[in-house]
């Protein structure tokens, strides 16, 4: 019985890590001021 | 003491267990995406070629005729589309520059390409357009999907405004990175006049007006790393022709742009070494991590297995239970 409290916690706590994460997300960010290039850059 | 270690053991093991498939199967395709907000340029070059004067409408060869290319993620485009279609979104406002050797404008193209950022297939939320024009994309476009496969996929091509398959033919090494090699080749194909005219008074207007078509081929090169899918290095062979009336005099057709373009070697270096660190994140999610945490998990259990086992082993038998005395109220009988 205490094995089985012992994985469903394991099972549990990566469940729950996984769903943070992928709820988290990365952040959009924002447009960047630079503009669409009509001269040819010296450099990347 | 035993017992309870190898019960902790046991619950970090199915966690890690656990992990492996969660982050590979649920985790990577929610989490590998193509940020919304983005900024790429790519300088291509093609020399020499031919281009068309349009002073005395004759070809002539030109030393260089670069081509700037930006991609700018557009952030309130990209919600609004995501709204509209409940999708991860990105709107990518881009722009293919042509100057002369000169630096002067030869062509200026923008257009809008909506895609989902997860798997890079094309969302008609609207605004999708080519120099102006309304289109409808069915392929892919700058970017292969992540974890490209060694098939052939549909492409958008801009000029046609049509998708058409680009195929795969190979797997390479370059600069020390696997990639796919992918071909693919428009036939002559009349094509709208750019909205944007290299001289002042001549427009797609007054050309079409003469009786004058435009028409283009190309031969499109792509090394995409699968990991990422991002290409690493591009070249066309493209050709434009003006066709028929009364612009070209007594001839048939004329050579508006004739050249092997190539991406210039310090994009082509800056490319392989993003690309390079970028694949790192997607082997992260998609093998390092989920092979690791198994790998990790089975050592675990396999621990605290042996861990119960050792401690059954040490406990002494059970001795055989003595008659307990009845007690009636506190007193044995």
């Amino acid at each position: 019985m205490r094995a089985l409290a012992a994985a469903a916690i394991g099972l549990a706590a990566a469940l729950a890590i996984v769903l943070t994460m992928t709820a988290i997300g990365a952040p959009s960010g924002e447009t960047s001021p630079k503009p669409l290039l009509t001269t040819v850059p010296k450099h990347p | 003491m035993r017992r309870r270690a190898s019960l902790v053991l046991l619950a970090f093991a199915v966690f890690f267990a656990a992990l492996a498939p969660l982050l590979r199967w649920y985790a990577y395709p929610r989490l590998a995406k193509i940020p919304p907000s983005e900024y790429q340029t790519a300088v291509l070059e093609a020399g020499p070629a031919t281009l068309l004067d349009y002073g005395t409408m004759r070809p002539r060869k030109v030393s260089k005729v670069t081509i700037v290319q930006t991609l700018r993620g557009n952030v309130p485009a990209a919600e609004k589309a995501g709204k509209a279609t409940g999708r991860d979104v990105v709107v990518w406002d881009a722009l293919s520059y042509m100057a002369g050797p000169d630096g002067k404008m030869v062509s200026k193209i923008p257009e809008r390409y909506v895609f989902d950022a997860h798997s890079q297939d094309p969302v008609h939320a609207g605004g999708e357009h080519v120099d102006g024009d309304a289109v409808r994309r069915d392929g892919i476009e700058f970017k292969w999907p992540f974890l490209t496969e060694k098939r052939d996929y549909r492409y958008f091509d801009a000029q046609t405004r049509t998708s058409a398959p680009i195929h795969y033919k190979g797997t390479q090494t370059f600069r020390g990175l696997k990639v796919y090699y992918f071909e693919q080749t428009i036939p002559w194909t009349k094509v709208p006049l750019p909205k944007t005219m290299p001289v002042k008074g001549v427009t797609p207007e007054t050309v079409r007006k003469a009786g004058t078509s435009r028409w283009y081929s190309t031969k499109r090169m792509f090394w995409v790393e699968p990991t990422t899918g991002a290409p690493v290095n591009g070249q066309e062979i493209h050709r434009e022709e003006l066709r028929g009336g009364t612009l070209l005099g007594d001839r048939d057709r004329v050579t508006v742009f004739s050249g092997h373009v190539k991406m210039r070697e310090d994009f082509i270096r800056h490319t392989v070494d993003m690309v390079k660190s970028q694949r790192q994140l997607v082997l992260l999610l998609t093998a390092y991590l989920p092979w690791g945490f198994l790998i990790l998990g089975m050592a675990l259990l396999a621990l605290a297995l042996l861990l119960e086992a050792r401690g059954r082993a040490a406990r002494p038998p059970s001795a055989p239970a003595e008659p307990t005395p009845l007690s009636v109220a506190g007193r044995s009988v």
